[in-house]
């Protein structure tokens, strides 16, 4: 009887003993386990399901994501943070607003909680450093190419993509003469962001820059090449090239010209949207699209890189959790999937060359050579007046676009509004 | 004996004060703390320099209200924004009393044609003003599409490209979900006038314009004076609208787009705080226009 008791209580103890231990080494497996995150991320930064599951599956954290369009994002993050709270436990961080955000210190340094390792595979990660601290960290390597549709192009008799921006116009001239599409040439011109980067992107494409290192505008010149981009939007839009209705339109809706076959040319082509052009299932024109370098006067090409990162929060409570997702995200598993998914071309060299390598990229040593060129639209860092300066730009073009102001008129517009921006 | 009544009389006086400031106490403290503090306090750190991305908040004294003269693209909004106010009010106003008029009219299913003309009201402003984005859409809205039809066009309208139809076609898209409003507060205005007026008014030979003149009008004042001021406030207020149809265009920005874009795009915090603080003095005083000339305390006796 005694020894049954015995064998009894020491089997219960050691069972116990194992039992615990092994709980013990389970929870130390995940020892975030059971934390919820919220994540605030605009449409291409919301992973599918059976991505953020399996995220859920490794860490034990369970997600909550929150989907803004981009141009609400920024209002949201600065509503919240202003009332004191969190806009999420991790959000979006675009390269425009880190030096906003940089200096009103409203983002937790990142150095020491994230994959140095990954960091250093990560070029554009240098973007959204502010006073030498890293503020978040990019999944979506954005840098701008020429995405067209090389059906319309051949059916007009042309067999190679423009090179310069006037090949562009006679190219998209000759698709009007040819009645293949009525307004050949996608750009925005409504007072939106979208608007404002074209531009950008085609003061590069004209040989020019915004500013000079000490930021006085070098596009005031008619020589410059800001004038002549803006021109050049202009004159395309008289000679009927452009929609007129694009003063209405943001970039995302040009892009769904692009997919329903309507327009030629998306000119300020996101280089992810390729994955996305190229879907049978999400795009009318799978087989249809192809991409080039930008065109240039001065026959390097150029670029202007637009990265999208992730970054937490100084209010979030959850900054572990968030880093947790932030390490996920640059994994190369979680890259390629939200590639393949979302048309976000993978920040991380590695695995860009990996992908490159499998066949996986489309026109993927266009999209490389084109890498190559990439540049940031400020060097000397994105200051924090930039999307006062942007409203600004997006406005005076919108107005041209418009009729209400010439060329002349606009470029002076904006370069006031530069140094109003700048003094303030 | 005389005494105790007079106790007991001071002890039910006391007794009613303190339920009275019972009753009243919350709504003190509500008000207070959610209109009187956020009013003062705005008023006071508009006269400082309130940007997060710059270190302290030092007193600048009347720099922001200067700067907000200076600005041309708030001088063009406050000018979109006296534009929609006038035409607001005077659509709202004669939509709403010919409604008011031909509903008081009616004798049979009034109810069902009031709450018809109240649904546009119904609606959330940017639900409406999605509705009418997709009217006006240059490619496949219904606007484009009737004046095709009808030969007025022969090709689809860009209407927003033209800053002058910009601007009237937000204003029709408010004054579309504003309008029910006024019609409600005029035709119950109209309801309280005595038919007998009108009665002795006709044996005294008064035609319908006459009548409409002498003894509608001014009876209905007191209703007319709420309907312009709620027409005038909420037309200062427009955003939903010109926002969702028109997004920063400055051909209809108006002077609260203005602020948010001041505040929340470009962190200017202070700066946003003395504009909308100029938009409510530019309200108030219009609405005290009509509070002295139109308003009237009507009595039937």
């Amino acid at each position: 009887m005694m020894n049954r008791y015995l064998k009894f209580m020491l089997s219960t103890a050691l069972f116990l003993q194992i039992g615990v231990t092994g709980a013990a080494l389970a929870e130390d497996a995940k020892p975030l386990a059971g934390q919820h995150l919220s994540v605030l991320l605009p449409p291409w930064g919301t992973l599918p399901k059976e991505m953020t599951d399996a995220f859920t599956a490794k860490t034990g954290i369970i997600l909550d994501t929150q989907t803004l369009g981009w141009d609400d994002i920024h209002t949201k993050i600065v509503t919240s943070t202003v009332a004191n709270t969190a806009p999420g436990d991790a959000t979006e961080v675009d390269w425009s607003w880190v030096g906003q955000f940089g200096a009103s210190k409203w983002y937790q340094p990142l150095d020491g909680l994230v994959s140095a390792e990954a960091v250093k595979d990560t070029p554009t990660a240098k973007i959204f450093t502010y006073d030498g601290k890293l503020f978040a960290v990019p999944y979506n390597n954005d840098f701008r190419v020429l995405i067209y549709n090389k059906t319309h192009l051949s059916k007009a008799g042309i067999n190679t993509p423009p090179k310069t921006p006037d090949d562009l116009l006679k190219a998209a001239k000759a698709i009007k003469d040819a009645k293949i599409s009525a307004y050949p040439i996608g750009l925005p011109l409504s007072a939106t962001e979208g608007t404002s980067t074209t531009w950008y992107l085609l003061t590069k494409a004209f040989g020019g820059d915004l500013f000079d290192k000490d930021f006085k505008p070098l596009f005031v010149d008619p020589q410059s090449g800001g004038y002549k981009a803006l021109s050049f939007e202009i004159q395309a839009l008289k000679d009927g090239l452009i929609d007129p209705a694009v003063t209405g339109l943001k970039d995302v809706e040009v892009q769904e010209l692009f997919k329903s076959g309507k327009i030629s040319f998306d000119i300020a082509g996101w280089a992810g949207n390729l994955a996305v052009y190229a879907d049978a299932s999400k795009s009318q024109v799978a087989n249809d699209v192809a991409a080039a370098l930008m065109p240039s006067t001065t026959g390097a090409t150029r670029t202007i890189g637009l990265p999208e990162a992730i970054g937490i929060p100084a209010a979030s409570a959850n900054g572990k959790a968030a880093a947790a997702f932030i390490n996920w995200m640059l994994e190369p598993e979680t890259e390629i999937g939200s590639f393949k998914s979302l048309g976000n071309l993978p920040p991380r060299l590695s695995v860009l060359k990996q992908l490159n390598g499998e066949g996986a990229l489309k026109d993927g040593e266009i999209l490389l050579a084109q890498a190559a060129a990439v540049e940031p639209l400020f060097a000397q860092g994105t200051p924090g007046w930039y999307p006062e300066f942007s409203s600004a730009v997006a406005t005076a073009i919108n107005q041209t676009a418009k009729g209400q102001l010439t060329v002349d008129q606009a470029v002076q517009q904006i370069a006031e509004a530069a140094k109003t921006a700048s003094q303030e | 004996m005389n005494e105790i009544s007079s106790q007991r009389g001071s002890r039910r006086r006391n007794g009613e004060i303190n339920l009275g400031l019972a009753f009243v106490v919350p709504v003190i403290v509500i008000m207070g703390g959610l209109v009187l503090f956020p009013l003062v306090s705005t008023f006071v750190d508009s006269f400082y320099r309130i940007n997060p991305m710059r270190p302290g908040t030092p007193f600048t004294g009347l720099t922001n209200y200067t700067d907000l003269f200076k600005d041309a693209a708030v001088q063009r909004s406050w000018i979109n924004t006296f534009y929609y106010v006038i035409l607001a009010v005077v659509l709202e106003t004669l939509g709403g009393l010919g409604a008011a008029l031909l509903l008081n009219k009616v004798r049979y299913g009034r109810r069902f044609l009031l709450a018809a003309v109240i649904l546009p009201w119904c609606l959330p402003p940017v639900v409406n003003a999605v509705v009418w984005l997709w009217i006006y859409n240059p490619s496949y809205g219904l606007l484009n599409g009737l004046l095709q039809s009808t030969g007025l066009t022969s090709a689809p309208v860009v209407f927003f490209n033209d800053p002058k139809l910009a601007l009237l076609l937000v204003t029709i898209v408010h004054v579309w979900r504003m309008m029910p409003l006024s019609a409600v507060i005029l035709l119950a205005a109209l309801q309280a006038i005595p038919q007998d007026l009108y009665q002795a008014a006709k044996l005294d030979g008064a035609g319908p314009i006459k009548c409409f003149r002498l003894i509608t009008l001014p009876l209905i004042a007191s209703g007319l004076a709420i309907a312009l001021s709620q027409s005038t406030v909420f037309a200062f207020n427009l955003f939903d609208e010109a926002w969702i149809l028109a997004g920063s265009s400055l051909d209809t920005r108006t002077v609260i787009i203005q602020v948010y874009m001041f505040a929340f795009q470009n962190m200017r915090f202070s700066l946003g705080m003395a504009l909308s603080l100029l938009a409510m003095f530019a309200s108030l005083l219009v609405s005290l226009v009509y509070v002295l000339k139109v308003y009237r305390e009507t009595r039937f006796d």
